[in-house]
């Protein structure tokens, strides 16, 4: 009996079991790495194809430097590095 | 003192001469009202990530400045009235500037400027233009000048004493393929065959044009390391595409 309601207990749980990766931070990383709105090429690793900000939770980066990237990210589309909507081939 | 960099873009169909009153404006303003002008960084001729004025490209400066607000208000007014001046951005570096060590900031950096360029001896503000734009267009160059270039000297030096070296090398490296591998088991069997294969090609390839030793290692000793690569390379990657893939998805689903 007991084996089986184990057994029983299990299956549901396991249904949803989904991998996920440890996201680590790419600026606690790598300290070198400098947030910076002039280096368009830089930012853009963390846009979406549309030009929208990849969110923390998917990008990983931590509070911090998320701030830090949104507030570079927002500059360098005043000043026409970055699209506010759209992609942009940076050469 | 505050610093401060102000970024702004020029109309790119502008030339040279009637670009330079804007510059010497911006200068003028920026002494009259007691800042110090620190840097001027010549970005050059960008495209624009959006038209502004249905101008698809821009020419950038960055000038990086001391001073009040009194010198940013004056410098963004006459930014708004003149309309060779696409947009402008004005960034606070630094709430307390201190001025000297600026000043030994700028003399520093002029004089590694001067010892880069000793012989030509431009002034400070035509050196980022050279150094700037010679960035953009040389890469491409040099990616393709290597190749033009190499085969000739190649041409030119097998001829020499070359050839037996090539005939050497190979067998020193593909050795210790041979044995590493078939120690481990049957498997090694198809990794020797690729080996075979390629060293073919790397002796092939000299035998045609005799291009080179360069050519030549490079073919044989990357292929192992390759083979390391690829396992270690791949699982980066899919999370990557995670990253891509989802926020799209999101949007989906928001929409």
């Amino acid at each position: 009996m007991a084996p089986n309601a184990h057994h029983a207990n299990r299956k549901p749980k396991r249904k949803k079991r989904i991998y996920h990766r440890r996201k680590v931070c790419r600026f606690c990383a790598d300290t070198s790495m400098a947030i910076n709105y002039k280096d368009p090429k830089a930012l853009k690793y963390f846009l979406t194809e549309r030009g929208k900000i990849i969110p923390r939770r998917i990008s990983g980066s931590c509070a911090k430097h998320q701030r830090q990237l949104t507030h570079a990210i927002k500059r360098a589309r005043t000043i026409a590095l970055l699209p506010y909507v759209g992609s942009v081939e940076l050469n | 003192m505050r610093r401060y960099e102000t970024i702004f873009i020029i109309d790119p169909d502008l030339s040279a001469e009637k670009r330079e009153p804007v510059l010497e404006r911006v200068k003028d303003v920026i002494a009259q009202q007691g800042g110090y002008l620190a840097f001027i960084d010549d970005w050059g001729t960008r495209k624009l990530a959006y038209e502004i004025k249905k101008k698809e490209r821009g020419y950038y400066l960055r000038f990086d400045f001391c001073g009040t607000g009194a010198v940013v208000d004056e410098i963004e007014r006459f930014f708004r009235i003149d309309d060779r001046v696409l947009k402008y951005m004005t960034v606070l570096l630094d709430k307390n500037a201190d001025i000297e060590k600026i000043k030994e900031e700028v003399a520093a950096a002029e004089s590694k400027a001067k010892k880069a360029e000793e012989p030509a001896e431009p002034a400070a503000a035509q050196t980022p233009e050279e150094q700037t734009k010679p960035s953009e267009i040389e890469t491409p160059e040099e990616q393709t000048k290597p190749s033009e270039i190499e085969t000739p000297e190649d041409q030119a030096k097998p001829s020499e004493t070359e050839t037996p070296e090539e005939q050497t090398k190979p067998s020193e490296i593909e050795t210790p393929e041979d044995q590493a591998k078939p120690s481990e088991t049957e498997t090694p069997e198809d990794q020797a065959k690729a080996s075979e294969i390629e060293a073919p090609e790397g002796q092939a390839k000299p035998s045609e044009t005799e291009t080179p030793e360069d050519q030549a290692k490079p073919s044989e000793i990357e292929t192992p390391e390759k083979q390391a690569q690829i396992p270690e390379t791949q699982p980066p990657e899919p999370e990557v595409n995670e990253a891509d893939t989802t926020p799209t998805e999101t949007e989906e689903e928001i929409k």
